[in-house]
């Protein structure tokens, strides 16, 4: 999927994550993770925001996470929710989803 | 599930009880009402209004919780109501300013300090990549070979529109820096539209050497951050509306581009000119940051007929549609483009914001922080 | 005998709620799709729920989601995460025909052949909220070998008729159409949700009722009503006593070869035995009445 918009999901309420996702000022992908566990979380949820992305083709734009204690399934609906918001894309590819 | 809380977006131009209820929570909480806000999102407990938000544009404010509420999930829900209801009207890039002590609640709702003014305020916005990100594409611009003691030389302008005036400025700044940089303020609310006062500015400094022409962005004299209303009511007027502006200078943009010294133009018979310039040398010089000085230099401006070349004056005399006159104070290609377009534009009586008495209104005040 | 006391609503929009009402046991779990979420968060709800649908706890408690109608924009896209997420049963809102039911088990069985999923493995439920509905139950509950049971929702129901929620008047009616279309199918019945937390009396009082008219459950929308509603529901120490007795002599006519049961000189018969059998896993889920 490809980025073309601005686009926003999720929310900062405790157990949820905002996230944004923009087309990006460079060619590459780029994921910015802020979160109140950072040190014991940071790279767990950096390894499952570009998991969800890699399996929905997203290969460049700007990511930016806002988490508030997300667990997994949360992290991987609301960064698919925004990709999908922000590529305008109209059909879900179901599999690449799960 | 079982909340009673009803959140919702409302146009206070639109609806006396809403705007009458923000504003009695907004008194609660020691906030004053602000008149141009756009939208507000607003929270009701069983019909009573708790909590509330504004949006002007992409600034948030006239934020309030009512105090038997704070330290719930309640404002996180509003901050999340607020930044979803700004992208639908277009801006995902939000402003806020707080007071200092307020900063680590918004901190824990997504924004990020930008600057502060200690004790009176601070400038946040809603991504950890913002300035960040800004000034990375600044330093991607900088011109290499320079010696490490080499002077660097910044310039904002508004441009409205761009005169013989500036382009002395420029000129002479130019000749005595390594190198020039020099910003055109994008906030398109002049006379003269960003885009035709950026072409004008690039027409009228081809062939200068050692200079770099910047778009101007939100982080410079732009309506975020001139907080032009904040503190009307609080007294601090005149000390706080540049000091956001200039920190940000100083703190992130200067040190991406090595700018050493800011070159600004005087005019000796305006009081508010003097004072902002006095500003510039406050925060850009003194001991209100820890990032380097930045030198002010400020240069007499150029004059025609005896008579220092202004913007100001050019659109006085283009209402009065006086283009003789014009044709001496600015470049060719401005007298032209004024000539086509914006001759026609003048609207008689309209009130000239410079004009003796009176506040000047917003983009006068942020053109006048330009060092026109 | 699935026991269907409770079914928790959860708001599919939340995060927080997806992922920690695992803990809470009610008998059936209901992620919402429809009224619980705005307009704009209906593709981020439904996402949520996908996902939070494949978690392993989940696997423990019967799923049920409740998608929009299928003529809006959103239905379609709802049912199809639903099933392929693996939900035990899907929640219709709105129905007023048999028709209603069998458009929704065709475009089930369609996601199912599509995802591999076993065809009549994901189950239904019809929510009745309309004078329509009401007046069309038998056929609706009649309408698929996949509902598992009808629900009334007072809500909508109480606005169709022009009428308010009060002490229970206005759906005198549809609570007896509803349960009767529910018997003659041999499906279950659930009643509307209470939705005053406050008044924790008027709540057992209205569970009463449900109970004794034959009600299988109730739609709750806090967690605080599930021990309550589990133990009004729960038998006595007699009622389980005698039920006992009456599984026993059931357990004892059948070990002799005996045609015709029979305790304390009494026949005892099909239904007499199904519903002792009840009564004791209503006692085996959550104890006796305190």
């Amino acid at each position: 999927m490809k980025i073309v918009k601005e686009a926003l999901a999720g929310t900062l309420e405790s157990s949820d994550l905002l996230v944004k996702v923009s087309p990006g000022p460079g060619a590459g992908l780029e994921v910015v993770i802020s979160s109140e566990v950072m040190q014991q979380f940071g790279l767990q949820i950096d390894h499952v925001v570009r998991d969800t992305l890699a399996r929905l083709g997203v290969t460049a734009g700007l990511v930016v996470v806002e988490d508030k204690g997300a667990l997994d399934c949360a992290i991987r609906a609301r960064v698919q929710t925004a990709v999908i918001r922000g590529a305008e894309a109209q059909t879900i590819d179901w599999s690449a989803l799960s | 599930m079982t909340d009673e809380l009803d959140f919702y977006a409302v146009d206070p131009a639109a609806s006396a009880r809403e705007r009458r209820d923000i504003r009695a929570l907004l008194g609660r909480c020691g906030l004053d009402y602000e008149e141009h806000i756009q939208v507000f999102v607003v929270c009701r407990d069983a019909g009573r209004l708790v909590a509330c938000a504004g949006l002007e544009s992409n600034i948030v404010k006239c934020c309030a919780i009512d105090p038997d509420l704070r330290g719930g999930s309640l404002s996180l829900t509003l901050l999340s109501e607020v930044v979803h209801l700004a992208y639908e009207r277009g801006h995902s890039h939000l402003f806020l300013y707080t007071r200092p002590e307020n900063v680590s609640f918004f901190q824990g709702c997504g924004f990020y300090a930008l600057a502060e003014v200690p004790g009176y305020v601070t400038l946040m916005e809603n991504t950890p990549v913002g300035i960040r990100a800004y000034c990375d594409r600044l330093r991607a611009q900088r011109p290499a070979g320079l010696r490490p003691d080499a002077r660097i030389g910044g310039i904002v302008i508004n441009a409205n529109p761009f005169t013989l005036g500036h382009q002395y400025l420029v000129r002479l700044a130019a000749a005595q820096c390594d190198w020039l940089h020099l910003f055109v303020v994008s906030e398109d609310v002049s006379f003269v539209s960003y885009r035709d006062r950026y072409a004008l500015v690039e027409q009228g400094v081809r062939g200068i050497e050692r200079l770099t022409l910047h778009h101007g962005s939100q982080y410079m004299v732009s309506r975020a951050t001139f907080p032009d209303y904040f503190f009307k009511e609080k007294g601090v007027v005149g000390d706080c509306c540049t000091a956001i502006d200039l920190l940000l200078f100083r703190n992130h943009i200067a040190p991406a581009l090595g700018i050493t010294h800011r070159f600004v133009g005087t005019e000796p018979f305006c009081e508010t000119t003097r004072k902002y310039n006095a500003d510039m040398k406050f925060w850009l010089q003194g001991d209100g940051s820890t990032a380097p000085a930045v030198t002010v230099i400020e240069e007499a401006r150029t004059r025609a007929g005896g008579t220092p070349i202004s913007a100001s004056e050019v659109r006085r005399l283009l209402r009065s549609r006086d283009l003789d006159r014009i044709r001496a104070l600015v470049p060719a290609p401005t007298f032209e483009l004024l000539r086509e377009k914006y001759l026609s534009k003048i609207l008689p009586f309209a009130p000239d914001p410079l004009g003796h008495g009176g506040e000047p209104d917003a983009p006068a005040r942020r053109a006048m922080a330009a060092g026109m | 005998m699935k026991l269907r006391r409770s079914m928790l609503f959860l708001p599919g929009a939340n995060a927080a709620m997806l992922s920690t009402a695992f803990v809470y046991k009610p008998d059936s779990i209901m992620f919402d799709l429809e009224d619980a979420v705005s307009l704009r968060e209906k593709d981020s709800a439904r996402l949520l729920v996908f996902h939070a649908l494949q978690l392993p706890v989940y696997r423990e408690t019967e799923t049920v989601v409740r998608i929009n109608p299928l003529n809006t924009p959103f239905g379609l896209p709802d049912l199809e995460a639903a099933v392929r997420a693996g939900v035990d049963v899907v929640r219709l809102p709105k129905t007023d025909c048999a028709e209603d039911v069998e458009v929704l088990e065709r475009e089930v069985e369609r996601i199912e052949r599509a995802c591999g999923r076993e065809i009549g493995s994901t189950r239904l439920m019809a929510a009745i909220e309309s004078a329509s509905g009401v007046i069309n139950a038998l056929a609706i509950a009649k309408a698929s070998p996949r509902l598992i049971g009808i629900a009334l929702a007072g809500f909508d129901y109480v606005m169709d008729m022009q009428t308010e929620r009060g002490d229970g008047t206005e759906l005198f009616y549809a609570r007896c159409a509803v349960l009767h279309a529910a018997r003659a199918a041999k499906i279950d019945a659930f009643d509307v949700v209470w939705s005053d937390l406050n008044d924790e009396a008027g709540f057992l009082k209205e569970v009463d009722l449900i109970k004794r008219l034959g009600f299988n459950g109730k739609s709750l929308i806090n967690p605080r009503q599930i021990e309550l509603l589990h133990n009004a529901y729960a038998p006595t120490e007699e009622e389980v006593e005698y039920a006992g007795r009456v599984v026993s002599a059931a357990a004892e006519g059948e070990r002799k070869g005996l045609g015709v049961v029979s305790l304390n000189g009494k026949m005892i018969d099909g239904p007499v035995i199904d519903h002792a059998r009840r009564v004791l896993q209503r006692a085996e889920a959550s104890g006796t009445r305190k």
